[in-house]
């Protein structure tokens, strides 16, 4: 298991963020005021104006008691309504799961498996209690009209918003901690004997590659994978991956780990994998200290241990010589290693994340409950859609909206873009049912003529619609921070607790503002 | 002394439309009334002239499709004005799953109410409407009159200038009733201004100062109560029990002032028999408003 | 008036509706016992024409629950799963896509082809991308699990037992690393799991791979008398029990066993072919044959059947040669002599001598061998066709030669074989190669 994992850069993020809000809110402003404008005449725009006025000044002058009345009253309406029942299912789950869960596993596939099933288990239960809670809880009280006694009341309309959103958010917070701990007590009696829980904490370097020449390129050999994930350097020639670790802190010893992919063109030596070396390079004084070399563990894991004085023989001088890891081979506060494969004619494949410098672990509990607090993250970002959407829309509507943003946004990003980009063949919605109706492959070219146009250019604005759906709805999957700690890795804060983080109040802002004005600007009657 | 109007309704006119933005239901039609600080203004109209609609497009709730309307000075979409206004709905759509402490202590906090501001206010009115046997119990075990009670304490939590009641004795027993139409009064006497909206006569021509007959969201009668029970052509005697004699005595006296007696007896004329005269005539001849005269205007 | 009817009235139409309803549900539907033609007419339909889930093979409750739940969605939800099978494939998520893999049996328990893929696909496919010969052993162990599973699902079946077995055989014992494989059969690499012993879920009796596979070959026979199979040919078929035997005696004699064991098992061998095998009866159009029928046996089938005698002749060679089947018994008739064995250790021990550098004793060894060798071959000249015993006297040759060589002598005009190495001349560039590959080039 690897993990892509881009970096979160705060400044760009920000900056994007700023950009498309900015522009979307232009948008629906200048379309509001020519609407107003149509419809109202000179006042429209007037009256527009002072609804932006109006909006800022409530906003400006939100109550804390207020919502905190408003959040209190969800809290209690959530835990009255046995919400909290939830945890129960979980309970007995988590009870008998062991049961289930396949015991005669390897001990580190049965820890991942423990680790998974808690997570899973907590997003699965809390997800559809959060989704139901938080859609059902405007449009009931707009249907029973208790929301008449409290917008009587000198309560502002973004203050229903915010105080459902944080209410719902305790809630889901209550949830998902008795949830969180009652999961991690039970995988720690889950785990066998014979296994630990880890919690690497993995630096990353940077990925370059040189050819069988010694020279430098960005990729490495393609050995025919569909997938291009990983690049291949050449077995018996100067070909290397050249790993550049930063290094900063200056430690008794470094510990390599590496997940690197053997490709044999031909037999070579059965019984034997194939065989790796590392060797740690100083490009400014020209040193190369080779480390023992290893036979790779494919799929698996390869753990180097190197203490900070390494003695090895200098081929150059012939002779046997010492150096020091900090004083000698870092450079720049830069650790470089080169990965040979020292088979000749076989290939040995990389990418980025498959190697890196492990740094003393952290406890287990804590990539734990980052874990947790990814799902609870989630529950937030559900909240705030299914929240905003009520105040638009009716209940069950709500519910599949919230729903979809959450299918979508987990497991469909990927199609959509193929479909946008028109790497997945055969056409828009029309041009498809075209296609399968008359049995049409999609290699087969279209006609060139009126229909087949008006056809396209209908599926063209279809398609617009999915880009613009597909850029609203954001990855959800980096929420699912489950894989890092079953795999035995700590959640990284930059690329995925930040991310987060980021995604959940950069979708809530914007929600708040819907929420508003969509409860503003609607008559609160049961219609 | 000059009352100062604490609710102007100017050309008020609100249509329902549906989906589709169509217009499906004239709900109010041009409707203009003032209410003045510290009377008992009542709302009068058959189900579904327009009483509610009136009380909501107050609130803010509706929005008006023409027309103006400012409570307190303020325009009715401002959130700030609430701060001074009780609002009892048609039912008391609270919240269920709460008891009456945590119902006012909620509403309380709406209000910015400090916690010992809160636990105070809430005794206060939890005794003002007889709910101390049941201060503990969720509201969705409460009878309809419970209900009512802490409706209106709720209404009352921010102890405000105006108070918005709509169908304040609905679902009330008699007693209830009683106790309803009193606390109304002692609420004028402290110098509130209080509409409220009913189709139960009786209560409006207890408590009401003022009144104003709704019918198919067009304002058919405004006065105070007295001056519209007043037949303006005819003049009531009220004398001690009279003879035949003294009867036919007063008929002379009658002629000779080219007037007669039309009947005589004990008065009977009520706020029900204007009321169904209203009604009438507003079936018979559709679209004939109420118009406010000069002297009207103060 | 229906608009009259009470509240109680409504209530006893309702539930004379349901009863009404409940009818044809119950005459329909009822489940059968395990009492014959009991249960409704379904119960029945299905009884008589073998198709419940329970005459299949073993029922997953997990399983029916899945495709119950899913109601029509069947086929979409296996479509997905296929697609996510092959991401992660693409992917080397092998971990995962072994969990797709039985997600996807969970909803096609039944469908044949599905479990020879999906087994294939791990037995082969997946265990390749591993670089440790351990690894690819387990993956393989995988796939031939993932088939066992499948047989017992779906016991009328032969195809998947029939898989199970080419897994456990052929998998196992022709695979590159076969040598490797054959050891783990025996003493599982997993060392934790399986201390000192084979992986019991496959081979609980630490047995040969060829004999395992023998048994699932068998049950792939038993099965194929009540169902047909739809791989191959019927004669071929069936002969694959017969041929494993003799794949298990081949591959002693490749491990350098000459002993009693490899004796018996060739004579068990040509026992199960030409006794077992042989005797097998298959139905022509009008006639019954057996391959093992002398000309008097294709006589009195003739006779019995009235139908012209080079008809059933002919019927017979035609099943004879799709199963090799006069090879097959002359290599095991060979095979099994005392003398034949007698070559094989002679060969074979010539070349441990010359690997150990005692080349005079290796010499006195190969001149015996060759020598015998030959007598072999007159003996059996039909061995003269088979790839192996040829590999095996060629290689002797070039040992031979490789000694004259190292010793800086000439080596005769005339050797043992002679005639053999000029007329298979085609063959030799290949097994030169690896020759030179294990003992370095000639010089």
């Amino acid at each position: 298991m690897t993990f892509d994992h881009a970096p979160f850069l705060f400044g760009p993020a920000l900056l994007h963020w700023v950009l498309v809000f900015g522009c979307f809110a232009g948008i629906v402003f200048s379309v509001s005021v020519l609407i107003a404008l149509g419809v109202y005449g000179a006042s429209g725009p007037t009256a527009v104006m002072g609804r932006v006025w109006q909006g800022l000044h409530d906003f400006l002058g939100i109550s804390p008691r207020r919502i905190w009345a408003i959040s209190l009253l969800t809290i209690k309406e959530a835990v009255r309504r046995k919400a909290l029942f939830v945890f129960v299912v979980f309970a007995s789950l988590v009870m008998f799961a062991g049961w289930f869960l396949e015991s005669d596993l390897r001990a580190d596939l049965q820890v991942k498996n423990a680790v998974s099933f808690a997570l899973t288990t907590i997003s699965w239960l809390t997800l559809p209690v959060v989704l139901l809670l938080s859609c059902w809880g405007l449009p009931e009280d707009i249907r029973l009209r208790s929301i008449h006694t409290i917008v009587t009341k000198p309560v502002r309309r973004n203050e229903i918003v915010m105080g459902r959103i944080l209410g719902f958010s305790i809630v889901a917070s209550l949830i998902v901690s008795m949830m969180g701990v009652v999961g991690y007590v039970w995988i720690r009696r889950q785990v066998p004997n014979n296994a630990e829980l880890i919690c690497r904490v993995p630096v990353y370097g940077e990925l370059s590659f040189l050819d069988r020449e010694g020279n430098l390129t960005d990729k490495g050999v393609n050995t025919g994978d569909i997938w291009e994930f990983r690049s291949y350097v050449e077995g018996g020639t100067r070909s290397s991956a050249v790993y550049k670790f930063p290094m900063d802190k200056v430690t008794d010893n470094v510990r390599f780990e590496s997940r690197f992919e053997a490709f044999r063109t031909h037999k070579g030596r059965i019984g034997q994998s194939l065989l790796v070396r590392y060797v740690l390079v100083n490009p400014t004084k020209g040193l190369r200290v080779p480390l023992g070399s290893f036979e790779v563990a494919e799929f698996g894991l390869n753990e180097k241990d190197v203490d900070r004085q390494i003695s090895f023989f200098d081929e150059d001088k012939n002779d046997n010589r010492t150096v020091d890891l900090f004083d000698d081979v870092v450079d720049q506060n830069t650790l470089t290693v080169e990965v040979q494969c020292l088979d000749a004619g076989q290939y040995l494949g990389m990418a980025r994340p498959d190697m890196f410098i492990r740094m003393p672990d952290r406890s287990f509990v804590v990539g734990y409950f980052k874990a947790v607090v990814g799902v609870l993250l989630l529950s937030i970002f559900l909240i705030s859609i299914g929240v905003t959407s009520s105040t638009f829309v009716k209940g069950p509507v709500s519910i599949l909206l919230t729903f979809t943003v959450l299918l979508v946004g987990q497991g469909f990003r990927e199609f959509m873009l193929k479909l946008i980009t028109g790497e997945q063949k055969g056409g828009g919605p029309i041009e498809s049912w075209y296609r399968l109706i008359t049995h049409m492959n999609d290699t087969l070219q279209l006609p060139d003529n009126f229909g087949v146009k008006l056809m396209q250019s209908i599926d063209n604005l279809f398609m617009g619609g999915l880009w613009l759906v597909q850029h609203l709805i954001p990855d959800l999957s980096y929420f699912v921070m489950s894989p890092y700690v079953a795999n035995g890795f700590d959640v990284p804060w930059s690329t995925a607790m930040a991310k987060c983080i980021a995604m959940t109040v950069g979708y809530l802002v914007p929600c708040l503002l819907v929420g508003y004005y969509s409860l503003t600007l609607r008559e609160l009657e049961a219609k | 002394m000059e009352k100062q109007p604490v609710i102007q309704i100017k050309n008020l006119t609100k249509i329902y439309r549906d989906f589709w933005g169509r217009k499906k239901v004239r709900a109010l039609n041009s409707l203009s009334l003032e209410v003045k600080k510290g009377e008992v203004f009542g709302l009068l109209g058959p189900n579904g002239s327009g009483k509610t609609t009136t009380m909501k497009l107050l609130l803010g709730l509706l929005f008006p499709t023409e027309g103006e309307i400012n409570v307190l000075g303020k325009p009715a979409s401002d959130v700030s004005k609430n701060e001074w206004i009780g609002y009892l709905p048609e039912e008391s759509y609270l919240y269920r799953f709460l008891n009456a402490e945590e119902t006012l202590d909620f509403y309380g906090r709406l209000f910015d109410m400090s916690a010992q501001q809160r636990k105070e206010r809430a005794n206060q009115l939890i005794e003002k409407v007889g709910l101390q046997n049941a201060r503990k119990r969720q509201l969705k075990e409460y009878s309809k009159g419970m209900t009512r009670r802490i409706g209106l304490a709720q209404a009352l939590i921010n102890d405000p200038d105006l108070v918005l009641l709509d169908e304040p004795t609905s679902g009330l027993d008699p007693l209830g009733s009683r106790d309803m139409k009193d606390l109304i009064v002692k609420l004028r006497d402290e110098g509130k201004s209080v509409v409220m909206c009913s189709h139960l006569l009786a209560d409006v021509q207890d408590v009401c100062d003022r009144i104003a007959i709704l019918y198919a969201g067009e304002l058919k009668e405004l006065g105070s109560v007295e001056d519209l029970l007043k037949e303006q052509h005819e003049t009531e005697l009220l004398t001690s029990k009279l003879s035949p004699e003294a009867v036919i005595d007063i008929e002379a006296v009658l002629a000779k002032h080219n007037a007669k007696l039309l009947r005589h007896g004990h008065p009977t004329n009520s706020l029900e028999d204007l009321f169904l005269k209203t009604v009438q005539k507003s079936q018979e001849r559709p679209g004939q408003r109420y118009v406010p005269t000069g002297s009207e205007k103060t | 008036m229906i608009e009259q009817l009470t509240a109680q009235q409504r209530k006893v139409a309702y539930l004379i509706g349901i009863v009404v309803l409940m009818v044809p549900i119950i005459l329909l539907g009822m489940p059968a016992t395990d009492e014959a033609s009991s249960g409704g007419q379904l119960a029945r339909l299905r009884q008589t024409h073998d198709l419940g889930e329970s005459s299949l093979g073993k029922v997953d409750p997990t399983s029916a629950t899945m495709n119950l739940v899913l109601l029509g969605m069947r086929g979409i939800a296996v479509n997905l799963l296929r697609m996510e099978l092959d991401t992660q494939k693409d992917r080397k998520q092998w971990a995962q896509m072994r969990a797709t893999t039985e997600s996807v049996i969970l909803l096609q328990p039944h469908y044949i082809q599905v479990w020879r893929y999906l087994g294939w696909n791990l037995a082969y496919n997946v265990s390749a991308e591993w670089d440790a010969v351990e690894d690819r052993y387990f993956w393989v162990k995988e796939g031939a699990k993932f088939l066992m599973q499948g047989a017992e699902k779906n016991r009328r079946h032969p195809e998947v037992y029939w898989e199970t077995g080419r897994t456990l055989g052929q998998k196992i014992g022709r695979a590159d690393e076969w040598k490797h494989f054959r050891k783990f059969f025996k003493i599982d690499p997993d060392k934790d799991r399986y201390p000192n012993g084979p992986d019991s879920d496959i081979n609980p009796e630490g047995k040969d791979n060829y004999l395992v596979a023998k048994e699932w070959y068998q049950k792939a026979n038993d099965a194929e008398e009540q169902h047909e199979q739809h791989i191959m040919m019927r004669a071929l078929f069936r002969s694959y029990p017969a041929r494993s035997q003799l794949d298990y005696a081949e591959a002693l004699q490749k491990e350098g066993l000459f002993d009693e064991t490899t004796r018996n098992a060739w004579s068990l061998a040509y026992k199960d072919w030409v006794e077992g095998f042989g005797k097998m009866v298959f139905q022509e159009d009008d006639f019954e044959i057996y391959l093992e029928a002398d000309a008097k046996d294709v006589d009195q089938i003739a006779d019995t059947s009235k139908v012209d005698r080079p008809l059933v002749e002919r019927a017979i060679d035609i099943h004879q040669k799709v199963s090799n089947y006069k090879f097959w018994r002359t290599k095991a008739h060979a095979e099994m002599q005392v003398n034949t064995q007698g070559v094989h250790r002679e060969l074979y021990e010539a070349e441990q001598l010359f690997k150990k550098g005692d080349l005079e004793a290796s010499q006195e060894a190969l001149d015996s061998g060759l020598k015998r060798y030959e007598l072999m071959l007159e003996t059996y000249p039909d061995l003269g066709m088979d790839d192996n015993t040829l590999e095996e006297g060629l290689w002797a040759v070039m040992l031979w030669q490789k000694i004259y060589q190292l010793k800086n002598q000439i080596q005769p005009e005339e050797f043992p074989l002679k005639a053999i190495w000029e007329r298979e001349a085609g063959r030799i560039p290949n097994i030169q190669q690896d020759f030179n590959r294990k003992f370095g080039p000639s010089s």
